[in-house]
């Protein structure tokens, strides 16, 4: 377990980390956090001729307010958004999200770029990008560009980004009042990936339900919205819904994987569940 | 099988005094909780040669190609070595304790011609670090030619394993070894009569999973051959060095005085580093035939897929019973997949599991047999309780059959139970039972737990819609002391200044070893804990032994520290009666102080007396030998039993199936405790395995004999989070063995799954029969509670 040769490359600005990826092109790998990267190199079921390590990239570090949406940089510890008060104010979801992510060591070194980059399927970030139609800024050698989160991920821990890209920033919109959201997972133990999750978000207007999302997570190749179970919540009575039906339309598309941990029935059945329970706690938040 | 102590007779007394029987702090904390352990990597040699294996892909298969020239080629190697290279120097490949002819399957340090697991090592790098010698591995030329592979799945169906397919053509059949013994009765014709005449007979077939040791410091060995020294010189992170010096020097064809085997502290072992395997032989034989010095830290990869595996086994139970619930007779059938490779011998726990099924329970007629079976996966090794599927399957057949018979579970047990009345109580095997405790601990479990309060809750709680469950068990632990396992010695030394070192055969790998044998030397001398420290670990310091394992180190070690402790008294008595001009009779010492009893002013220190001892030997009468220095080798009996009661109250989630451990109770008799708290350690250190392997941890292989679990993001250990408080009670019944002790090490391991698999299997009794199958994931339960039909 230990990795095979790689140059190390440790630019101090976004730019210069530009350039040096863009010297290397598919050859070279990002090093943010390293959660995730790390074990793969020491497995040898990866290997780049460089690593460009962002950490010493301090203008990638910051949590700000930004015309109606909270602006998050890559680099940006997973602990930090985690007990960021204007995260718990704007997107308390993510916040939520983040108690999720490992064990707290892990979201000491782990960031929100890296998880969002890295795209693993199972993994809380890249659900809440998708619940909440986070946009996500990309630095390229010909400068910047937005990617919707609709558009961000191609499959199983695959982004759109190209290889000379770097991921810069996500820009969570905040939802206008009377919304609710809620983030529930089951995972085999506290800290792990989730078996199955979702993201829910609600917005209630004069009792009815206004604006709706929900995300499943660990339930297919790429976080998936549930649009089908989300346009019959759009309009309807807030204080009359049938969770469980709900629930049950938002599995009613998703074809998720076995593997050694459950099947995918059991995913199917408890996200079903874990929608339901999701959605009343957003309801819930949304009167409050 | 008696408890019979010769030699020295025990002094008696409570088992509770200055030092013995006290929750001492463990002395061996301040350096390992502070990150000061010293473990084989923190002491590597700078000049040794780091390993890496190379290893087969497949499980079963023909090496077409394997060329090593690339490899050896790269800078920084000094050598790539194969089976071709390796395997002619192993003189001959045997475990002390099975004897060497005792059969086993055909050892190999490296695999030539074919591979018989994943994992399998096939040849060795040799390179300056261990990033080079993995570069190196890449640079292997290796070709495999796969063949179908004799695999379990996990739900267990090896019974019918494919003997169209052998694992081992030399062996001649996929079945390793068989129970009845040849030469013993193949069957019971009183059992089979109460069995075809019993009111009631109750037949379950017990699956338990592949779950493994996983300690927190992998295997480890370095090994240097000084020709001009003759010496092999290794360190190894073992249990036992005694064995590490005895394998290497039986491989290579060395006598033992030209073998020095070290340990330094252990993280952990769990049974895995009782024996020693392939590839810590490879080092040494590397280290040999290249006349360097060489070192192995197995990386977590390593040790999960090759490191020897665990459990994977069946055991079919059938018990008969009278109307009202008394056991008329039972009867076992245990198969296991033992894997390739087994570490020891070949590898079933069948022989003891066959001993302890009856636990604490008159049973009436009895019989068992088994069957182990090799495979293409990794190879049998201990893991604590190896052989603890009999109380798994034992103590859940006893729920089942309560409830079909409409017998609370607790009232079951107890009508079964051996009374205190019944003993000494030879069970049918033969065991003699004389001081254990089974309705004691039963009742004081059951009481701590609030069972009949939880009964009313639980009611409640169903009217709810929540689902609770509660689940005992009990069971006799039985520690094998066979051979030189019974035989441990304790040297202690004290030199000038009157303090005690104190030499022993142990391997301490977390049980407090430093700490407790201390607290027993210290109470027996009259002097400071802190004046007593231990030293194990080394064959060149240590009484020859047979290392800690098999929950021996309170009655073994304990015992002859014990007894070597009292002799050395005596002689300090014995010298100071000649500086005081008294009887010994008269004498008394404590803190560090030897004084004529009711004459407190009539003293000589402890340190005094050893410095007569020594420089003052013309003063001592002529018959008596000058020096301050005493051993015992004890005799204890082959078995030593202690026994406990489990209890379990669980949640579960009626949407993910997903289950909440609420309480967990343990009521132990381990007879006089030296430390309660690191009596209170070992059991919980053990029920968290136990919790693991129940809910958690699955070494799962696909159909062609792929391992699937590779990583701690597929095998999952619990975690602190993960665990509840666990409250124990204690019921002190003293041993007849020095000392009152009783083994109690690994009972936290064996009687945890049954108890927690009884609750679960009672929180869901409302919604059906929950499968005899383990590990007990989310989707098991939820797939009972939906009613949904097992995958």
């Amino acid at each position: 377990m230990k990795p095979a040769p790689f140059t190390y490359e440790a630019p101090t600005t976004l730019g210069e980390a530009v350039d040096v990826l863009g010297r290397y092109g598919d050859e070279a790998k990002v090093l943010a956090g390293g959660q995730s990267l790390v074990p793969v190199l020491a497995l040898r079921l990866a290997r780049f001729e460089a690593l460009v390590d962002l950490n010493r990239v301090d203008e990638l570090a910051y949590v700000r307010e930004d015309d109606g949406a909270v602006v998050i940089g890559a680099m940006t510890r997973q602990a930090t958004v985690e007990a960021d008060p204007l995260v718990a104010r704007s997107v308390p979801v993510l916040a939520e999200a983040t108690r999720l992510i490992g064990h707290f060591q892990i979201r000491n070194r782990g960031t929100l770029g890296g998880s969002i980059a890295h795209g693993d399927p199972a993994a809380e970030y890249p659900a809440v990008v998708t619940a909440l139609d986070a946009t996500v800024t990309v630095a390229g050698p010909d400068g910047q560009r937005q990617i919707a989160a609709p558009d961000l991920y191609d499959g199983p821990m695959t982004s759109t980004l190209s290889d000379d890209e770097i991921l810069a920033a996500v820009s969570f919109p905040v939802w206008d009042p009377g919304s609710g959201f809620a983030v529930r997972e089951m995972a085999r133990r506290e800290g792990d990936f989730a078996t199955a999750g979702t993201v829910v978000g609600v917005t209630v207007t004069d009792g009815r339900i206004s604006r709706a999302a929900i995300s499943l997570f660990g339930m297919g190749p790429v976080p998936l919205r549930a649009r089908a179970a989300e346009s019959e919540l759009v309009g309807a009575d807030a204080s009359g819904l049938d969770l469980a039906e709900v629930g049950a339309a938002a599995v009613a598309d998703v074809d998720p994987p076995s593997d050694v941990h459950a099947s995918g029935r059991y995913r199917t059945r408890v996200a079903s569940r874990l929608v339901a329970r999701a959605l009343e706690s957003a309801l819930q938040e949304a009167s409050r | 099988m008696t408890a019979v102590q010769d030699g020295a007779a025990p002094q008696t007394h409570s088992g509770v005094g200055r030092f013995l029987g006290q929750s001492v702090k463990r002395r061996e904390d301040a350096r390992l909780v502070t990150g000061h352990g010293r473990y084989i990597e923190d002491v590597l040699w700078p000049d040794a040669w780091h390993v890496a294996f190379l290893r087969s892909p497949v499980a079963r298969g023909r090496i077409t190609t394997l060329d090593v020239s690339a490899a050896a080629a790269l800078p920084g190697v000094r050598a790539v070595l194969t089976g071709a290279d390796l395997n002619p120097l192993a003189k001959s490949f045997w475990q002390t304790a099975m004897g060497k002819d005792s059969p086993q399957p055909p050892r190999r340090l490296l695999a030539t011609d074919d591979v018989r697991y994943a994992g399998e090592p096939i040849a060795m790098v040799l390179a300056e670090n261990r990033y080079v010698a993995e570069d190196a591995l890449e640079l292997i030329d290796l070709d495999v030619d796969a063949q179908p592979a004799v695999v379990s799945d996990h739900r267990g169906r090896w019974g019918a394993a494919r003997d169209e397919e052998l694992v081992h053509p030399e062996y001649g059949s996929n079945v390793a070894s068989t129970l009845p013994y040849p030469g013993m009765p193949t069957e019971n014709p009183a059992l089979e009569e109460v069995l075809s005449s019993a009111p009631h007979v109750f037949e379950e077939r017990f699956h338990q999973h592949r779950y493994i040791c996983v300690p927190m410091e992998t295997r480890g060995l370095q090994a240097r051959w000084s020709p001009d020294r003759d010496l092999l010189e290794i360190v190894s992170s073992t249990q036992n060095v005694h064995e590490v010096r005895s394998m290497a020097a039986r491989l290579l064809g060395l006598s033992e005085v030209q073998v020095q085997a070290r340990a330094e502290d252990v993280g952990g072992a769990f049974g895995l580093k009782c024996f020693v395997d392939k590839e810590e032989l490879a080092v040494a034989a590397a280290a040999y035939s290249q006349q360097c010095a060489v070192a192995w830290i197995e990386d977590r990869n390593e040790n999960l897929v090759a490191g020897g595996h665990s459990r994977t086994e069946d055991l079919t139970v059938t018990m008969a019973t009278d109307a009202d619930g008394t056991i008329l007779g039972i009867k076992g059938h245990h198969v296991e997949d033992v894997g390739a490779y087994p570490t020891y011998g070949v590898g079933g726990n069948a022989g003891l599991a066959m001993m302890m099924l009856p636990g604490p329970y008159d049973v009436g007629q009895y019989f068992y047999s088994a069957e182990a079976t090799f495979s293409n996966t990794c190879g049998m090794t201990p893991y604590r309780g190896p052989f603890l599927m009999e109380t798994v399957a034992r103590e859940q057949l006893i729920d089942i059959a309560a409830a079909e018979l409409g017998i609370d579970p607790l009232e079951f047990r107890r009508r079964n139970m051996i009374t205190t009345e019944q003993l000494p109580f030879t069970t049918p095997m033969g065991l003699v039972l004389e001081t254990i405790t089974p309705i004691q601990t039963l009742d004081q479990a059951a009481e701590i737990i609030g069972y009949e309060d939880f009964r009313r809750e639980q009611a409640a709680a169903r009217e709810q819609g929540r689902i609770l469950g509660i689940g005992f068990a009990s069971y006799i632990e039985g520690s094998p002391a066979f051979g030189a396992a019974g035989a441990e010695q304790v040297t202690v030394r004290m030199d000038m200044q009157g303090k005690a070192l104190v030499f022993m055969g142990s391997g301490s790998h977390g049980q407090s070893v430093e700490t407790t044998m201390a607290q027993v030397v210290a109470e027996e001398l009259g002097i400071d804990i802190d004046d007593v420290r231990i030293i194990q670990g080394d064959t060149t310091s240590a009484p020859y032994g047979t290392g800690t394992a098999g929950s021996r180190t309170a009655t073994t070690f304990g015992g002859a520290a014990r007894i070597a402790g009292q002799k050395l008294r005596e002689k300090i008595l014995a010298v100071a009666a000649v500086a005081l001009e008294a009887s010994p009779d008269d004498l008394e010492v404590a803190d560090g102080v030897v004084s004529v009893k009711g004459t407190p002013g009539a003293a000589v220190t402890v340190e005094q007396v050893a410095a007569m001892a020594y420089a003052g030997h013309t003063m001592l009468p002529p018959e008596m030998e000058p020096g301050l220095e005493a051993k015992h080798r004890i005799r204890n009996p082959p078995l030593m039993f202690s026994n406990a009661c489990h209890a379990a109250i669980v949640e579960i989630d009626r949407d993910t199936g997903a289950v909440e451990i609420k309480r967990y109770v343990v009521s132990e008799d381990c007879g006089n405790m030296i430390n309660p708290m690191v009596v209170e350690g070992q059991i919980t250190g053990g029920v968290v395995q136990g919790i693991g392997g129940v809910f958690y941890e699955h070494f799962v292989y696909d159909g062609d004999g792929n391992p699937l679990t590779t990583t701690f993001l597929d095998y999952l250990l619990p975690t602190a989070a993960d665990v509840p408080d666990i409250e124990i009670g204690h019921v002190v019944t003293p041993s007849n063995t020095p000392g009152g002790f009783k083994p109690m090490g690994e009972g936290g391991a064996i009687c945890s799954p049954p108890a927690l698999i009884n609750a679960v299997r009672d929180a869901l009794a409302p919604f059906g029969r929950l499968p005899n199958v383990q590990p007990l994931t989310p989707e098991v339960v939820l797939d009972v509670i939906d009613g949904t039909a097992a995958v």
